[in-house]
């Protein structure tokens, strides 16, 4: 398999980088509700300080994938109705969108908090705000209505890739799998 | 009669103050609360973050010339902790941290002073949450053009030496336990 997308599927490295970032979104929702579920105290810390070096994790990868996007162009999609291509190409960009808004709010609501984030202990970030506990309880909120609608954005995207595989049977599902059938490069 | 007696209390009077200018102890000053500053810093997770004490108090004599008679006595207001969180507040004025209830002032006091570097040493002790240590303080002594003076100065604290951190709390790979206290103090004559 190539590096890099072909006509047929997409390339090793941006399967990665998607692969790796569903994991890593997926270990964000259960560590937030987790921290979310805990009394204030030491674990708690621990698990919001595990969510903030995920989600700037999370952060580098969607650059990256943005960026990878933007440079080497996706297999084209398989024959389907212009409304359809219209929606694809619109929760495409709302997910990249989200995966980058959704560690930038977290990591300012924790600046306006005076909780400097580190990346797993190894790196500590700058702050990007001052501290104010009136714009910390703002981001919170919009932190959580991003994490809704990045919610329902990825449930928009599975039932596709799951429509497409197993009702129009269009194999475009198989083009972000390693293992894929269609197409070989 | 009259005037003698005036006399000599005058020259008591001189004398005693020269005594007290001579080297009984070196000069009072007085702090500037709303121009001073009493910071810390410690690390969560990994990461440094610094919050500050509203409420403090410095009776300080102190003269370059005079280390021998220089006097340090500060009293923080634990309760006045504040780091721009107001959970993590509570927690740290509470039981297991601080316990304002029962220890409100955290005292520093020190009168042995010797030179050091580009600067001056205070080896004092320190008596917070019931536990007094030996802790060394270095600072600079400026003295301004107002005729007043500017201290600043700072030192690294364990934490746990003291108490702060109790129960689950004394584990240090979250919360760290060094703690730097600075401090930028504004006097007056």
């Amino acid at each position: 398999m190539a590096w890099t997308n072909s006509m047929q599927r997409y390339g090793s490295i941006p399967q990665l980088l998607h692969w790796l970032v569903v994991l890593l979104l997926a270990t964000q929702f259960v560590l937030a509700s987790l921290a979310d579920d805990l009394p204030d105290g030491i674990e708690k810390l621990a698990m919001l300080a595990r969510h903030k070096s995920v989600g700037i994790t999370i952060l580098g990868l969607a650059v990256l994938r943005v960026a990878w996007r933007l440079l080497d162009r996706p297999p084209p999609l398989p024959p389907m109705p212009a409304w359809q291509r219209g929606v694809a190409t619109l929760t495409h960009w709302g997910l990249y969108a989200l995966l980058i808004a959704m560690p930038l709010t977290g990591w300012t609501m924790s600046s306006a908090a005076n909780y400097p984030v580190s990346w797993f202990g190894l790196v500590q970030l700058p702050d990007l705000v001052g501290t104010s506990e009136d714009l910390h309880e703002t981001l919170e909120e919009i932190h959580e209505a991003l994490a809704s609608s990045l919610l329902a954005l990825v449930a928009l995207h599975v039932l596709a890739a799951l429509k497409h595989q197993f009702v129009d049977r269009d194999g475009l599902l198989s083009r972000m799998l390693p293992w894929g059938a269609a197409g070989r490069d | 009669m009259g005037r003698r007696r005036k006399g000599l209390t005058l020259a008591i009077g001189a004398l005693a103050w020269l005594a007290a200018e001579a080297g009984v102890a070196a000069p009072g000053w007085t702090l500037q609360p709303s121009a001073s500053e009493l910071r810390f810093a410690a690390t969560q997770a990994g990461a440094r973050f610094e919050g500050r004490f509203a409420g403090f108090e410095a009776e300080i004599r102190f003269d370059e010339r005079d280390l021998a008679s220089s006097r340090f006595a500060v009293t923080v207001r634990t309760g006045t902790a504040e780091t721009g969180e107001a959970r993590r507040d509570g927690i740290l004025r509470g039981r297991d941290f601080f316990w304002s209830e029962r220890y409100p002032d955290a005292v520093f006091e020190a009168v042995d002073f010797s030179v050091s570097g580009e600067g001056y040493l205070a080896q004092g002790t320190l008596t917070l949450r019931g536990v007094a240590r030996p802790v060394p303080v270095r600072f600079t002594f400026e003295r301004l053009a107002d005729g007043g003076a500017r201290l600043t100065g700072s030192t690294t604290l364990s934490r746990l030496e003291f108490g702060v951190g109790q129960g689950e709390w004394t584990s240090t790979e979250w919360i760290g336990d060094a703690v730097e206290v600075s401090f930028d103090l504004r006097l007056s004559r």
